[in-house]
């Protein structure tokens, strides 16, 4: 290989982004996946026969409308869903909200409960709607490099600088105020219905080593929720298959179970990789879309970077709190709460003080006792994950830490899996015994399926600091200390979720050198 | 010591302060000094607001409240002459950890002692532990910056604006890239998460990170309690060791010291003379009405009460704009802590380090761990004080023994948790009152057998108490949660951090202003410059 070329380590869907635009920036790519499939997280699984799963992550509509159209996906297939799917809101004993897609509908939904909240629903989504052309701005733009600041453009400081003054002051203030707090206050200051504010919750601490209560995690339900569209049709899957089919078509090799061992380096930079067996594969340039802590840790000889970046990315947290649960059904959930509708997104967790308590008990490094479920029906919007009649669930388990007292185990295992499965049945009677199969993958099995750093779905935590700097002031923007590294993947800016962002960044600043 | 309530001598001046805590008694103090006639009326029998001494006991004197004096601003003493007005300040020794296994550790204002001791736990900590402590003194420096001026308008596009946020610019840039990830961090993390970059003992980083949580509705893990782990380090760049000190015969002497020193400059003050409402016309303050009716003019008027009592009591919801009610009711208070007074008849003595000892004359923390403090905080969130609280224990009749009688002494215990919203109902907590009394002197008995059999006399202060007594809004020492969103430019709302109020000649000079709470009196003296720089007097 010639000295142009690139390897990318990983073939999710950040990996495959950066492949995709590095090709079509005129660079020879090899992407290397250790798994025999391609698509990392976002990847279906068959998990029992006959049924298919979707993937780890829920929904994929955190892509960026901008980010779709660089990429060119929909010239490969991806079409966008018309309309977000509605949240089925689960409170105890058969009592639901539907909060629906379309904010009008949602509203008139909400009226039977609170005539308050059906009032302040479309005020609330407006706010939000305000703020997301800067959230946007954020999440497709580098981060500033908020330590040598002097090395930001000052032009770029003050074009960033202006996009928020020109808010108006007053909704600048209140822009600035908001990140700060913990989404527990900000839903309040909205809400009365204790189940609303719970279901609207979830994201802002999905992922993350928070509760409700904690501050900044208003900041996460913002770049979320604000920034959200309607989600791409047939979700991770579909968006994976059409980012493959993207780069190949660009000229991106891609080899499967081909395990990256060791990033060489010669003289300080990077002259290629060897992988597992041996084999040399020469590139000038090698982005990781693997996690940023492998990236420097383990791939890298020992004492190949500084001390001090060693300290700091051995300090960026990543700690794990997300199991998933798979379940093959012979027929669709019926929710009591909604029998009649076809569900596709539905949580537990029926106040604010429920998801706070199911975050405490992974402070004392044990599983929630009432864990808060964040349920995916798949098969209501995608034909073929399920046989005729029957249904695929997933269900995110939040907080199940990695580091649980004991150590995860069979036994653990089979409990959670139980657990989740109870709580199922309680709102949707009659679940439990249409289950032909189940698949439970605690935060340590997500760890091993996934390379994932302490069964991370984000490569790291979501957090304020981790927001203002990610991974580290050396690698924030997506080039490190060595000459031809680059980290392209969710534990750089702008962070997890199916948003390509790190990807695509990463292949920006590759690019121009 | 208390001046008797008595009728003004005036029917109208230039300011009148409303509230006679410290912060009120300092913007008193500056403006009469700038040749102001001022008048300070205070509600209570007593000056100092929740910065007072009483003898609740016969011979035994408490500093009710507030019972260190920690981020004065050393400007201030200097500027009020203050020690000529009889303020002394005792420094603190030590801060003590007991343990329930028997150990302790103890960290002195001597290095090498506190290496030691701090060794016994970790090689490793007790070698990071200077560097650590210098560097939280650079970043001090720069919050200096920060706590002596008003705090910078990122809106504002106005040259002189612009400037100020320059300058601070300007003194990050002596920072090297180490102290200003460092700042960052600081400002954007836990106190738990911050000390874990740095240290491994589960013992050192007990009592490090709970100075974050003090007098907010937060535990020690969540994030944005890091940065007031730097108050620690500031007392010490200040001058004295660590400034961290007992007021010679209790916190009230300070207050007194600040009322002397405005006396003297010509200030009236009267106690027992509660304020009913302002006097305006037009959106204009032109005095207050008293609550026995009488009216006093002044041309301007500065509050020392926090945002809450100000403008929903004070002023009135009817009298301000809709958008900005809004803004204060949505002003978070969430008072979290509750205070124990205790009169014995000996000196407390702690199992893990019996007997008298220089350990004793500083600030002892019951808070073992991490997990326990957020046990203790877990509790607190579902409305329930927590019934092994974490406390911040001092003995100040062991180094100033004019606060009780010979061979007696006095324990001041700062107790959190104590949420104002127990599930009962805030207005419930009387009747919970002593139980929580017990829960804190039980969870002190357990490490000073004997504690129980030798208390004379008891005073419990739940938040609920602090609101009704000390007029602190649901019991927040601070006067409103010193949390990210409510510092600096947005404290106590959007737009109006510069001590200005939407009333004009309504001024707001406490600790519900920029740079918030704490003994500092920063708020009262930034006040005091900004009225007089406006022109308006």
């Amino acid at each position: 290989m010639s000295r142009g070329d690139a390897i990318v380590i990983g073939a999710g869907h950040n990996g495959l982004a950066c492949a995709l635009l590095l090709a079509r920036g005129g660079r020879k790519v090899l992407v290397l996946e250790r798994h025999d499939r391609i698509g990392g997280i976002a990847a279906s699984e068959e998990f029992h026969p006959g049924y298919r799963s979707a993937g780890l992550i829920p929904e994929a509509n955190r892509v960026l409308p901008t980010t779709l159209a660089r990429l060119g996906l929909e010239a490969h297939g991806l079409r966008v869903r018309p309309e977000r799917p509605g949240i089925l809101a689960l409170g105890g004993g058969g009592k639901g909200i539907f909060i629906a897609g379309e904010v009008g509908k949602a509203s008139t939904g909400l009226a039977s409960t609170s005539a308050r909240d059906a009032a302040s629903y479309p005020r609330f989504r407006a706010a939000l709607d305000r703020y997301a052309e800067i959230l946007k701005s954020f999440l497709s733009e580098p981060a500033l490099d908020l330590v040598k600041v002097e090395s930001n453009g000052p032009l770029d400081m003050l074009r960033r600088a202006w996009r928020v003054r020109r808010l108006g002051k007053s909704e600048m203030l209140e822009l600035l105020r908001l990140p700060a707090m913990s989404v527990a206050d900000l839903l309040s200051e909205w809400f009365e219905t204790d189940l609303l504010k719970a279901a609207l919750a979830l994201p802002a601490i999905s992922g993350t080593w928070l509760g409700p209560r904690s501050p900044s995690t208003a900041l996460n339900y913002l770049l979320w929720e604000a920034t959200a569209g309607p989600g791409v049709a047939g979700g991770g899957p579909a968006f994976v298959a059409a980012l493959e089919k993207a780069a190949r078509a660009a000229g991106v090799e891609i080899r499967t179970s081909a395990t990256v061992e060791r990033v060489s380096v010669v003289d300080g930079s990077v002259r290629g990789v060897v992988l597992a067996g041996g084999e040399e594969i020469a590139a000038a340039t090698v982005a990781a879309a693997c996690d940023p802590k492998q990236a420097l840790l383990s791939l890298l000889e020992p004492g190949t970077i500084p001390y001090r970046l060693e300290r700091s990315i051995q300090g960026f947290r990543t700690r794990g709190t997300t199991a998933q649960v798979l379940l093959a059904l012979s027929a669709p959930p019926r929710f009591a709460a909604r029998p009649d509708g076809p569900i596709e997104l539905a949580r537990t967790g029926a106040h604010l003080d429920d998801l706070e308590r199911a975050f405490d008990a992974v402070k004392y490094r044990r599983m929630s006792e009432k864990p808060i479920l964040e349920i995916h029906v798949p098969s209501v919007a995608t034909a073929g994950l399920a046989p005729a009649g029957g249904a695929v669930v997933s269900v995110l388990v939040h907080f199940a830490p990695y580091e649980i007292d004991g150590g995860w185990n069979d036994g653990l295992r089979e409990r959670l899996g139980d657990q989740v499965v109870a709580m199922l049945d309680g709102h949707a009677p009659g679940l439990a015994k249409s289950i032909a199969g189940r698949q439970v993958l605690t935060p340590a099995d997500l760890a091993a399926r996934y390379a994932l750093p302490q069964g991370h779905p984000h490569h790291g935590e979501h957090s304020l600091d981790q927001w203002l700097v990610r991974p580290t002031p050396e690698c924030g923007r997506y080039a490190t200390p060595v000459p031809g590294l680059f980290l392209c993947s969710s534990g750089v800016h702008p962070g997890g979720g199916l948003t390509c962002g790190p990807g695509t960044l990463a292949a920006d600043a590759i690019l121009r050198g | 010591m208390t001046p008797p309530a008595g009728k003004p001598t005036r029917s109208s001046y230039d300011v009148i302060v409303v509230g006679g805590g410290h912060n009120g008694l300092v913007a008193a103090a500056y403006l009469a000094k700038a040749g102001q006639r001022v008048l300070v009326l205070e509600r209570r029998h007593v000056l100092g607001g929740a910065a007072v001494s009483e003898e609740l006991h016969p011979g035994f004197t408490f500093s009710v409240c507030s019972y260190v004096v920690s981020l004065f601003r050393p400007h201030i003493i200097r500027d009020l002459d203050l020690p000529r007005h009889g303020l002394e300040i005792i420094p603190l020794e030590c801060s003590f950890l007991p343990l329930p296994d028997g150990r302790s550790l103890a960290r002195w204002g001597d290095k090498e002692l506190t290496r030691r001791e701090i060794a016994s736990f970790s090689e490793h900590d007790a070698e990071i532990y200077p560097e650590f402590g210098l560097a939280m003194g650079k970043l001090a420096r720069f919050a200096r910056h920060i706590i002596d001026h008003p705090a910078p308008d990122p809106a504002s596009l106005r040259p002189g604006e612009l400037r100020k946020l320059l300058r601070l610019g300007n003194a990050m840039r002596d920072f090297d890239d180490d102290l200003r990830y460092l700042n960052l961090q600081l400002l954007s993390m836990s106190a738990v998460d911050f000390l874990d970059r740095w240290f491994e003992s589960p013992v050192l980083k007990a009592p490090m990170s709970v100075s974050g949580i003090i007098g907010t509705f937060l535990g020690v893990r969540s994030p944005g309690t890091a940065y007031v782990l730097l108050h620690h380090y500031m007392g010490e760049i200040d001058g004295a060791f660590r400034a961290w000190g007992f007021a010679k015969g209790g916190t009230g002497r300070l207050s007194e010291s600040i009322a002397a020193a405005a006396r003297e400059l010509g200030a009236e003050i009267l106690t027992s003379a509660p304020v009913a409402r302002l006097l305006q016309k037009g959106g204009k303050a032109h005095g207050v009405a008293l609550e026995n009716g009488d009216e006093i003019r002044a041309r301007a008027v500065v509050s020392g009460l926090d945002p809450r009592r100000t403008f929903l009591g004070m002023v009135g919801e009817q009298n301000l704009d809709p958008a900005f009610v809004n803004q204060i009711k949505r002003y978070k208070f969430r008072g979290s802590s509750g205070k124990v007074n205790l009169a014995v008849d000996r000196l407390p003595s702690f199992s893990c380090r019996p007997g008298d000892g220089l350990h004793l004359r500083g600030d002892i923390a019951i808070g073992p761990s991490v997990d326990y403090l957020e046990r203790a905080y877990d509790q607190a969130k579902y409305g329930d004080f927590s019934e092994r609280p974490y406390l911040n224990v001092v003995i100040p009749s062991l180094v100033d023994p004019s606060v009780a009688p010979p061979g007696k002494h006095v324990i001041s215990c700062f107790v959190q948790y104590a949420p104002y919203d127990i599930k009962e109902g805030a207005s419930q907590w009387p009747a919970r009152r002593e139980a929580f009394g017990d829960a804190v002197v039980d969870t002190l008995a357990e490490y000073c057998p004997g504690l129980k059999e030798s208390i004379l006399y008891r005073q419990v202060l739940t938040p609920w108490d602090l609101e009704q007594e000390f007029g602190l809004s649901e019991g927040n020492i601070f006067h409103g949660e010193l949390s990210l969103e409510q510092l600096l430019f947005l404290r106590p709302a959007a737009g109006w951090s510069r001590y200005r109020t939407p009333v004009k000649g309504l001024w707001l000079g406490s600790s519900g202003a920029h740079p918030g709470g704490g003994i500092m009196g920063a708020p009262g003296e930034l006040c005091a410059r900004m009225l007089l720089a406006s022109g308006e007097l």
